[in-house]
């Protein structure tokens, strides 16, 4: 009788097991992904695996901005650290957010990507050929950048190279820095805590230093870099984004330069007068008054006016070729993901909208 | 403005017709010869154009069409404004099941995302379905060919089953997501 007892209550606890087991699979799990095929019916979705406001970042396209501001940053933001930033042409990447990343341990990197850039450097070679140059980086963070509480403070990492001679190594051999400004206030939100949102590289320099760079951080705090290009819509609004500025702060000419998919390609360079390409955004634009907000629609009303002109002249159609460059007095850009400022007082509307650039190109 | 129209014709004997329009004409000539070599049994004849509408000279000879493809290519902003203005040459009625757009360069880093969803957009309001093709290597130009023969024997009514071309776009038709947010 005991026996029978026991083998019931045995019994019964497998059966707790097992049915513990089998309820978590039998859920139909549907993940949401941008893929490739997707242009037939949407299947109903059940449950989703990861949490909604991750997925849904890429699908938000912002139809209206605000007008460019002139902000006078000097006086957030340390002038000096600012010209470092206004110094040259940048090459732009996106970043996933980092893990573990502490403002506050800076000198701890430095140290550590000096001694992981040497190592790069000496490895396979067994005995020291040659001048052996040391390297020195310093990261620094440059405060008043961020717009909004979210937003993580601006990181500007130096790399210097130090000679053996004992000459003068204060030129910096390799710049980068990473940025959020104006990030998508719910996208930050959602992110789990120990995660900081950087989305924006900018580097310049040597290619072989910014990878050796790229390297060191996604091996310190797992995250992944990706190049940035700027597409044809983000150029556009760059163009009607300074535009907007002249009088504010004139921008001396607007160019914009052309690809066109002939055998071989033509390169077009198309020259506005700035008080022309002024009256025509200002007849595109309505003024709303307090709050300057600037739609898509205004933006392609201009980038066609400006394309029809050239047809009327030229007969060549603009649109069937691809826009590779935009600049101003203000600024440049150039489709390969490449970014001038010029100017101190534009600087967050530009990153801004680099930020928001970034942040939709980040795989989620 | 001479409109083209599906019914206007007599349909030949176990033949289909397909219209491929492009603007760049640089997949147009693959896919014809990829979807010629594909289809043994039926006889498949395809037909290119640039833009519609289609010459006035060659009304009386050209066969009747039973599908009209629209290529957009989508790093030419040209190639999907030219795609918008020929929608207005066909009649309405092709819109039931007889029109269908091929979307290629898609998976490029370059483009914008608004342009494909302009043409999703677009593609929805005519309740047409959209493939996404490949046409750099010869397994994209053969798959899209594959694809664009199974709607094009539908809508020319030679399927075995008894499907109609409007069931088959009432399928197949492409929708867009109006507000993502609801999850």
């Amino acid at each position: 009788m005991m026996g029978g007892r026991a083998v019931g209550m045995r019994g019964s606890e497998m059966e707790g097991r097992s049915s513990a087991v089998n309820t978590p699979v039998r859920r139909p799990v549907t993940r949401r992904s941008k893929s490739y095929g997707r242009s037939c019916v949407e299947p109903p979705s059940l449950f989703w695996q990861t949490p909604g406001h991750l997925t849904t970042l890429g699908h938000r396209i912002p139809t209206s901005r605000r007008a460019a501001k002139s902000h006078n940053i000097t006086e957030k933001v340390d002038p000096e650290q600012v010209a470092l930033l206004l110094d040259g042409e940048w090459k732009l990447s996106y970043v996933t957010p980092l893990f573990l990343f502490r403002h506050t341990q800076l000198k701890l990197y430095s140290k550590r990507l000096a001694a992981f850039i040497i190592a790069e450097k000496q490895q396979g070679v067994a005995v020291e050929v040659g001048l052996e140059a040391g390297f020195r980086v310093s990261f620094s963070a440059v405060l008043g950048m961020a717009e909004t509480e979210e937003d993580a403070e601006t990181v500007f990492i130096q790399i210097f190279s130090r000679p053996v001679f004992g000459a003068d190594g204060s030129k910096p051999v390799w710049q980068g820095w990473l940025t959020c400004v104006n990030g998508d206030p719910e996208y930050l939100r959602s992110l789990p805590p120990d995660f900081t949102s950087l989305p924006l590289f900018c580097s310049r320099g040597a290619e072989s230093l910014s990878a050796l760079v790229k390297s060191w951080f996604q091996r310190t705090f797992d995250c992944s870099f990706g190049a940035l290009g700027l597409s044809s819509s983000t150029l556009h609004w760059l163009a009607a984004l300074w535009t907007g500025c002249h009088p504010a702060a004139g921008i001396r000419y607007l160019k914009l330069g052309w690809t066109m998919p002939t055998q071989p390609p033509l390169d077009i360079e198309y020259s506005v007068d700035p008080q022309d390409a002024w009256e025509l955004w200002n007849s595109v634009h309505k003024e709303d008054g307090a709050d300057e907000r600037i739609s898509v629609d205004e933006v392609q009303s201009f980038i066609n006016g400006l394309e029809t002109h050239f047809f009327r002249h030229f007969k060549i159609y603009l649109s069937s070729g691809t826009l590779t460059k935009v600049s101003t007095a203000l600024g440049s850009a150039h489709h390969h993901g490449k970014i001038k400022m010029s100017s101190s007082d534009y600087i967050s509307t530009v990153l801004t909208l680099l930020t928001e650039c970034a942040l939709l190109k980040t795989p989620v | 403005m001479a409109l083209l129209t599906p019914y206007s014709k007599i349909p030949e004997l176990n033949t289909a017709t397909l219209l491929l329009v492009e603007n760049e004409e640089q997949f147009q000539c693959r896919l014809a010869d990829a979807i010629v070599q594909r289809e043994k049994d039926v006889n498949v004849n395809v037909r290119l154009a640039r833009k519609l509408p289609l010459p006035v000279e060659n009304g009386e000879t050209r066969p009747r069409i039973d599908l009209v493809v629209f290529i957009v290519n989508l790093l030419s902003e040209q190639s999907f404004l030219v795609v918008e203005n020929s929608l207005n040459h066909l009649s309405s009625d092709y819109f039931l099941g007889k029109v269908c757009f091929v979307v290629t360069s898609a998976r490029c880093g370059a483009v914008s995302q608004e342009r494909l969803l302009s043409v999703r957009k677009l593609a929805a309001s005519h309740r047409c379905p959209v493939i996404c093709a490949e046409h750099q290597t010869d397994d994209g130009v053969t798959m899209a060919a594959t694809r664009l023969l199974t709607i094009l024997k539908v809508s020319a009514g030679l399927s075995p089953m008894p499907t109609t071309a409007l069931y088959m776009s009432t399928l197949t038709r492409c929708t867009v997501p109006s507000d993502l947010d609801e999850d």
